[in-house]
């Protein structure tokens, strides 16, 4: 057995050391693998990215009310008397001012996006300082908090980084309205960072939306409250709502992107068959340019599970120093890469592509699978030229 | 005097340049062939025989001096001019036969036709003459690594001829081959001479391949020599 | 072409190459025959909006509501030919992920904005005369196997009826199709003035507002003409032409032109490094041949147009194939597809494109080996066999 290692090791240098006289095909079979890799890890890092800013967002211990079949904040509504009649639900949260209750709305209007400088659509969505304490992770990055019934916004990071004209202090104007920026804030990237907040109330004025809201949160007393809130949801006739945890709502609509992944393992598997078909071709082409030393090899004494070997290790080496290209071009050019695209709400969500090791690992995986297909035929192939093929011409 | 002498080489030089040195391989080299001639060149390697036989096929051109083909000069043709006269002119037969490995015997002979304006089957007929000669006919078929030295050596024959060029220029034509199978390609390529009329040059090391030819040359160190001096 | 039967045993003497290279090429085009198609399907869109169409929207955001006497207003503007108007239903068939687009609209009025929509006279007629009748488009009808006098629920995650219930039951009058295959039929029309008297929130308003000039050069005249006259209204607009209304749309999702060219040209790059690289081996090992032609008398030129015609045979054997499996993908994917993504179909012009992205790609992979063969010295290459 250690003699066999050792013929294995002596041969795999032997290939290594004679993989310059092949520069061209090796490296082009480098450069496939290392596409199909690079091409995967962008689409998995795109759908992962969203993926995490959406989910990041939501907390199991906030209860998220909708009205039923309207699937998005948007669609949904929710009276002045129907928030009322939600405060009353039990398992909800209260401190000295009363129930945890954040009545919402969500109005769409437009920025212009820096990149196509075309208009989309944006959120501003309507609170006070209740819904805002609800978020995780507020943080005022510049300026200050709004004061309630004036037009002034503040602006998620994501906005301001991807979108036109809402530094600090600057006037938007949205159809006849006009605001004033008076702070930028963090939510840690999630999707709030996509969105504009104002007071509730002034919204509602300046869009004629009477008293009423489109959804509510409320901070339950447990994430076990969420039974006995539904069942007090179906039981209350004026209520036409249905109540999740926030965190299963976001969840959901992070997967709204997931076709992105999916997208990128279609086409860099059959992406991957074409760099398998240019991988043959290099290892047939340096069985054939080796023959003659693999036979002599043979002649001396060596076996020819050596030259299986040998070949084996020369295409995994070739794949995995592709990945490696691959999986670093990845991370230096779509790491962090902070985009856009239309989320669940009709409405842009601002994230950034995110490149985790476990990505990694399945880029490096796809590589390997190359790597032993396009290994495996032509060792079979070395591993059976015959020892004569050592003493004939090199004609 | 043009139609005696087939090939006419007047005062003929041949240098290579190899970084700063410069080889002389002939320097004032004179030479003719006349028609009908079966000509053996021998010399030991090295000696100029195949830089010779490069600018008697008119691969090569000279870098003096004037070679005349008919009384045509060719050390002034340009490189698409001299295939053309290649093709019309000369037969090749090479030391290792040099035949298209993915084409069959038949189409390897066809292969100088294509450079004519014979209809399909006109190359056809040509081709099946060319085998017949060479006693290969039924081999028409085959691939050249189904066939032994010998018959693929015939094949290359077959190939030079199948145009009738006036001039055939073999190199170590058995050089590859065993002592039986090399007499019947002399043996073939004396016929051509003398039963086709074809001039025939012939470069080997081989003392008795060149018993065949008419007459033989000997050429050392670029230069023509009697054979004794080459023994000393 | 006399040298055709040399040059096919050349492509053809080593099988195994020839077929991993082929199937290289295959790839290659099968991916950019599927990502062109895919991107024309996403842009059918724009491609298809009438050159003198107008959308005029609220000017925040098209979420907002008009009010209803903007039709009229409009109407009577010059350069306006046809008016018409939509609200967005927000229809669902029994489960909210199953979508079906409705649209309520006025019925002759929005078809004579659409031309482009084709429906049986006689369906037309019951269709307009039956208020709470429904018009479905083709791709609709197939994708849910609905059929003429059927009775469909369909709930809106917008609006509630005035009687209770978010669920409306309509019947099928009639199934419009486009007059080109590229027109979207994937949506459904139902009365705009049913649906307004049945619908909870009342309020006379409309979505957005739909109108053709009377001719394409009246366009922006016309836009600014109706943004104009609604400035400082409680409802201001914004009118684009039809094609910059969906092209914004589908710019929202993000920058797929991009990403798309990215993919197919990466595919694309990485192909012609293994299939480059291929022919200049696969010229290199037949060196000694080369030199033997020549020898033979075959001009140089004529070897440098054997190698490259060799070349593009690989290339087109390959890309003809790619694209012959891109175009049964597209087959098989339309129909599954149907719902999510309309005009699936691989056209004559991305099939034009990839044949000259053939000729392409077996120019530049010979070209380089062209020239070594061209060049190639018969002397020198003779000393080194």
């Amino acid at each position: 057995m250690s003699t066999l290692l050792s013929q294995s090791a002596a041969v795999i240098k032997m290939n290594i050391q004679s993989l310059p006289r092949r520069l061209w095909m090796s490296l082009a079979m480098v450069f496939a693998s290392a596409v199909v890799v690079a091409i995967l890890l962008a689409f998995l890092a795109m759908s992962k990215g969203f993926e995490a800013t959406m989910e990041s967002a939501g907390s199991d211990n906030v209860a998220f009310f909708i009205r039923t079949g309207s699937a998005a904040e948007l669609n949904s509504s929710a009276g002045r008397d129907q928030v009322n009649l939600i405060e009353n639900s039990p398992g909800i949260k209260r401190d000295e001012q009363g129930p945890m209750v954040s009545p919402e709305l969500y109005v769409i209007v437009d920025g212009i996006k820096k990149s196509t400088q075309q208009e989309a659509n944006l959120p501003l969505r309507g609170l006070d300082q209740r819904g805002v304490n609800m978020r995780k992770g507020f943080t005022l990055v510049a300026g200050r908090m709004f004061n309630p019934g004036t037009d002034e916004l503040i602006v998620g990071a994501g906005v301001v980084s991807q979108f036109d004209g809402f530094e600090l202090g600057q006037e938007i104007r949205f159809g006849k309205n006009t605001w004033k920026v008076v702070g930028v804030f963090s939510t840690g990237g999630n999707v709030f960072e996509s969105e504009l907040w104002a007071d509730a109330k002034v919204i509602q004025n300046l869009y004629n939306r009477g008293s009423s809201y489109q959804s509510v949160r409320a901070v339950m007393e447990s994430p076990d409250s969420l039974g006995a809130i539904n069942e007090y949801l179906k039981s209350e006739p004026r209520l036409t709502h249905e109540a999740q945890a926030e965190s299963s709502y976001f969840a959901e609509q992070g997967k709204s992107l997931s076709y992105m992944a999916i997208f990128g393992w279609v086409i860099s598997s059959i992406m991957a068959l074409g760099a398998l078909a240019g991988a043959l071709n290099t290892m047939y082409t340096s069985v054939s340019d080796r023959a003659m030393e693999i036979a002599t090899l043979r002649a001396i004494g060596f076996s020819s599970f050596s030259a299986f070997i040998g070949t084996m290790a020369e295409a995994m080496t070739l794949a995995v120093v592709g990945s490696l290209v691959g999986s670093l071009a990845a991370f230096i050019f779509f790491d962090g890469l902070s985009t856009s695209t239309l989320g669940g709400s009709f409405t842009q969500v601002v994230f950034s592509f995110s490149l985790t090791p476990e990505l990694f690992t399945k880029g490096i995986s796809m590589a390997l699978v190359i790597g032993f297909i396009s290994g495996f035929f032509p060792a079979w192939r070395a591993a059976r030229v015959p020892v004569i093929v050592a003493f004939q011409s090199g004609r | 005097m043009t139609t005696e002498n087939l090939f006419e080489l007047k005062n003929v030089a041949k240098l290579f340049t190899k970084g700063k040195e410069t080889i002389s391989i002939f320097e004032g080299l004179n030479m003719h062939i006349k028609k009908g001639d079966f000509m053996a060149i021998m010399g030991p390697s090295g000696s100029g025989k195949t830089t010779l036989l490069n600018l008697l096929g008119g691969v090569d051109q000279p870098s003096s001096g004037e070679i005349s083909f008919d009384g045509q000069r060719i050390d002034n043709l340009s490189e698409s001019q001299l295939a053309k006269w290649r093709a019309n002119n000369i037969g090749f037969i090479f030391q290792f036969y040099n035949l298209m490995p993915m084409l069959n015997a038949a189409k390897n002979v066809e292969l100088p036709l294509l450079l004519t304006n014979l209809s399909s089957s006109e190359r056809k007929k040509q081709v099946a003459t060319a085998l017949e000669l060479v006693g290969l006919s039924d081999r028409a078929k085959h691939m050249p690594s189904e066939m032994s030295g010998g018959q693929q050596q015939r094949v290359a024959i077959a190939r030079a001829v199948v145009s009738d060029p006036t001039f055939l220029l073999c190199d170590e034509p058995t050089g590859d081959l065993d002592r039986q199978t090399a007499d019947e390609i002399l043996e073939m390529l004396q016929l051509l001479n003398s039963k086709f009329g074809k001039t025939i040059v012939m470069v080997t090391h081989d003392p008795s391949a060149a018993k065949y030819a008419t007459h033989t040359v000997h050429l050392n160190k670029g230069k023509f020599v009697k054979a004794e001096e080459l023994l000393v | 072409m006399k040298d055709f039967y040399l040059i096919y045993k050349n492509l053809t003497r080593k099988k195994m190459r020839l077929f991993l290279t082929t199937f290289a090429i295959f790839i290659a085009f099968l991916i950019f025959g599927a990502i062109m198609t895919l991107r024309s399907a996403l842009n059918s869109g724009i491609e298809m909006s009438a050159d003198n169409r107008l959308v005029v929207m609220h000017k925040i955001s098209f979420t907002n509501p008009l009010p209803y006497a903007y039709v009229n207003k409009v109407k009577a503007m010059d350069g306006v030919k046809d008016v018409t108007h939509a609200n967005w239903f927000g229809g669902y068939f029994q489960e909210p992920t199953n979508q079906v687009v409705t649209m309520a609209v006025d019925p002759e009025s929005y078809l004579s904005v659409y031309p482009e929509l084709v429906v049986e006279p006689e369906q037309l007629e019951n269709w307009t005369k039956d208020q709470s009748g429904i018009l479905i488009g083709e791709r609709i009808a197939k994708a849910n196997n609905w059929q003429i006098g059927d009775r469909i629920p369909l709930s809106s995650n917008i609006f509630s009826q005035k009687t209770g219930g978010q669920t409306w039951d309509f019947t099928v009058d009639g199934i419009f199709k486009g007059n080109d295959a590229k027109v979207d039929t994937g949506y459904a029309l139902i009365h705009y003035k049913y649906f307004n008297e049945t619908q909870a929130w009342g309020g006379d308003s409309i979505g957005w507002l739909i109108l053709t000039t009377t001719d394409p050069a009246l366009n922006e005249q016309v836009s600014k003409a109706i943004d104009e006259n609604f400035a400082n209204s409680n409802s201001e607009t914004k009118t684009s032409t039809e094609q910059a209304f969906n092209k914004a749309f589908i710019d929202q999702i993000g920058n797929i032109g991009l990403i798309i060219f990215g993919v197919v040209f990466m595919a694309f790059f990485t192909i012609l490094i293994v299939v480059g690289n291929t022919m200049v081996l696969a010229i290199r090992e037949r060196t000694n041949e080369i030199a033997v032609l020549k020898t033979l008398g075959f001009e140089s030129s004529r070897i440098f147009k054997m190698v490259l015609v060799e070349s593009c045979l690989l290339a087109f054997l390959g890309g003809l194939f790619g694209i012959g499996g891109a175009y049964l993908i597209v087959q098989g994917a339309a129909k599954e597809m149907a719902r999510f993504l309309p005009n699936l179909i691989l056209d004559e012009a991305i099939f034009g494109q990839a044949l000259i992205y053939m000729l392409v790609l077996g120019l530049i992979t010979g070209i380089a080996p062209a020239i070594s063969a061209l060049r190639l010295n018969i002397v020198t290459a003779f000393s080194r066999g």
